[in-house]
């Protein structure tokens, strides 16, 4: 407890001038013509892919057909019969490795960065990440122009974690050479619907 | 007049094809980001509206930090303060101790670096493992990172190749990036699946929340906090924005200025431990709150560490990170070390050419330059300015003080001209060791304007 009073005490003893907080919605964010078309073809761009789902189209099927080699598939996700088991139902994260392909639900699509805000919705936030390849199935009605629009919306959830996710897990640091796949998903699909 | 970062500079210049590689590398991040600014109507005034949060932040921190560890408290994070890095250390030991923890797994913290974390934890028998691939590549070689967003970018695939075949086993000969970070990514799994704690650095943290938020490329940072039950954050105090709100700004800033990239692939949000688990943050002073009340210099604190001043900075990118005798180099690195200890680091202010170029890509509008003018300024009041310079500009003023004496010395400089490059360029010429001289004029503008030959422009 006395640290945090010296140091407090120290920052107000050496703080001269106070500057005033500007306003923030005063900030005109970039709005674009098309956002949904925005958000797919950013997802592309950073390595991931993003695309809308057609009212004939089975999401089941599509997952069957994109993800073949898929052989455990998580989700807890009611509509996606495919899953091969319920994340939700494991005890311990660490049994999650192995993890072929997961299915999460994201709320919001930002259309400048191609990032989905994923307040935690399952047991073990591990999933989002450990997984080998990760879809992401999200509202297209909910993606918005840009940041400061998406945090007005933001919710937590209970779990205390949310994570924007931006295409695949990647990494430049051996000759700047883009290698995706660092530690992370490999492949990042979100289907819009 | 060599400084230890022109005798370092001269070494990693030695290599051209190196040295070639390293600049135009870093150049090409530089473009990247350029595209991203671009692309953007508003990012000047994202940039403006970064500048004025963080220098209302930083002169409230008394404020912020306060409700920032109330409101984590109240998510049920243990907060902890630091004055300096022997306390921080200490602390970071004290609960591994109590836990009884072997293994910790780190994602990227240049605070970390600064408190010399490792070393001391390793020396009391933990097993730390770095496991941005970067860090870790540098771990496994026994080296420093230098740059604070690329670790490993003085390095080539074949050393990262031959570093991999002693440590991880990997194919002889085979410096295939992809391969090579496969390899890794097995490796560190493994790691993240048998560690008993996680620690992460920390990009901002909220203070009407008590979030922290961290953001990566890899999911390092993630996969270490979702496997061990115990997540510890270290933190620069100056870290903190007041709202959730302004988070915007700033992650929309940092990525597009750091590699040129639209966001990191995770952008995440920290709130409460998880179920059962503990949630740490160690908030660190170690001299942040001394610079707060350092007028000339009080702008570093804004500081979002996303290395565009490195990669924009001509001298950076032709002499390399080890060039700097500071564990942070470039521009920002230059001015972090004089805060730190000005008679040590002085030797980092002449890595400037006063371009100004860091300045202008900053994405919190730091003044970079202007501070290390002002050090230079001051460098004979820590008794380290050149005596050689001293002596020249000594030289200078008395020249400059006689007019007479001036024309005089001007009208026979054209004779250099003519000179043998040998007796131009020698031992006595620091000047010359590089560049070439400018071509003395004939005649000199006082002379040409005094028998009318200049003309002014209709």
């Amino acid at each position: 407890m006395s640290n945090k009073k010296d140091i407090l005490y120290s920052l107000q003893r050496n703080i001269s001038e106070r500057y005033d907080m500007p306003d923030i919605d005063l900030l005109e964010g970039i709005v674009y013509p098309d956002p949904l078309e925005k958000f797919i073809e950013v997802s592309k761009a950073v390595g991931g892919d993003a695309l809308v789902l057609k009212p004939e189209e089975d999401i089941n099927e599509f997952i069957k057909t994109h993800y073949p080699e898929a052989k455990t598939i998580a989700s807890n996700l009611r509509e996606i019969e495919v899953a091969t088991f319920n994340p939700d139902e494991v005890e311990d994260p660490h049994s999650l490795n192995g993890t072929d392909l997961a299915i999460v639900q994201g709320e919001i699509g930002v259309a400048e960065n191609g990032c989905v805000w994923i307040p935690q919705n399952v047991k073990h936030k591990g999933i989002y990440f450990i997984a080998e390849y990760l879809v992401i199935v999200l509202d297209k009605t909910k993606v918005v122009n840009n940041m400061h629009e998406a945090y007005r919306q933001i919710n937590f959830g209970e779990k205390g974690f949310g994570v924007f996710i931006s295409g695949p897990s990647k990494t430049a640091d051996i000759e700047q050479a883009l290698v995706v796949g660092a530690h992370g998903a490999k492949g990042v699909t979100v289907i819009l619907k | 007049m060599s400084t230890k970062h022109t005798k370092a500079a001269e070494r990693f210049l030695s290599d051209k094809q190196q040295e070639t590689w390293h600049n135009e590398t870093l150049w090409f991040v530089r473009e990247k980001r350029d595209r991203m600014a671009f692309s953007l109507p508003e990012w000047e005034d994202l940039r403006e509206m970064a500048n004025k949060i963080k220098m209302h932040t930083i002169t409230h921190l008394d404020k912020y930090l306060d409700q920032f560890s109330e409101k984590a408290e109240a998510n049920g994070v243990i907060v902890h303060w630091a004055k300096d890095a022997a306390e921080h250390n200490q602390i970071v030991l004290d609960i591994l101790h109590g836990l009884n923890a072997k293994k910790m797994v780190k994602s990227k913290s240049m605070l970390t670096e600064e408190c010399h974390l490792n070393d001391f934890l390793i020396s009391h028998g933990i097993d730390v493992i770095e496991s941005d691939l970067g860090e870790r590549i540098l771990q496994l070689k026994g080296e420093m990172p230098s740059h604070i967003v690329l670790p490993a970018i003085h390095l080539k695939r074949q050393q990262v190749g031959e570093l991999f075949e002693d440590k991880l086993h990997t194919e002889k000969g085979n410096s295939d990036p992809t391969y090579l970070t496969r390899a890794a990514r097995q490796h560190l799994r493994n790691e993240f699946l048998t560690a008993d704690v996680g620690m992460t650095g920390c990009n901002f943290g909220v203070a009407e929340t008590g979030d922290v938020v961290v953001c990566t490329n890899e999911g390092n940072a993630d996969m270490g906090t979702s496997m061990p039950k115990v997540h510890i954050v270290s933190m620069g105090l100056e870290k903190i924005v007041p709202t959730v709100q302004s988070l915007g700004v700033f992650t929309r800033l940092l990525a597009r200025s750091a590699t040129g990239q639209p966001s990191t692939t995770y952008t995440s949000h920290f709130r409460k431990p998880v179920d059962g688990g503990q949630m740490h943050y160690i908030i660190v002073d170690n001299g942040r709150s001394d610079i707060l009340g350092n007028k000339e210099h009080i702008q570093t604190l804004k500081c979002i560490r996303c290395g565009a001043c490195m990669n924009t900075c001509p001298v950076y990118r032709r002499s390399g990170g080890f060039s700097y005798t500071y564990f942070i180099p470039g521009p920002i690195g230059i001015n972090l070390g004089m805060l730190r200890h000005p008679k040590e680091y002085s030797d980092n202010v002449s890595a400037c050419s006063l371009c100004y170029s860091c300045n202008n890509v900053c994405p919190v509008k730091i003044d970079l330059a202007d501070q290390i003018y002002r050090w230079r300024q001051n460098l004979d009041s820590y008794g380290k300015a050149d005596p050689l310079k001293k002596t020249m500009s000594a030289g200078l003023k008395f020249l400059f003080e006689r007019p007479g004496l001036y024309n005089f010395a001007l009208k026979f400089a054209p004779l250099v001209n003519h000179m043998p490059h040998f007796m131009v360029y020698n031992g006595l010429n620091e000047w010359g060791k590089g560049r070439e001289l400018p071509r003395f004029a004939k005649e000199s503008f006082t002379s040409m304007w005094k028998s009318g030959k200049v003309k002014p422009k209709k």
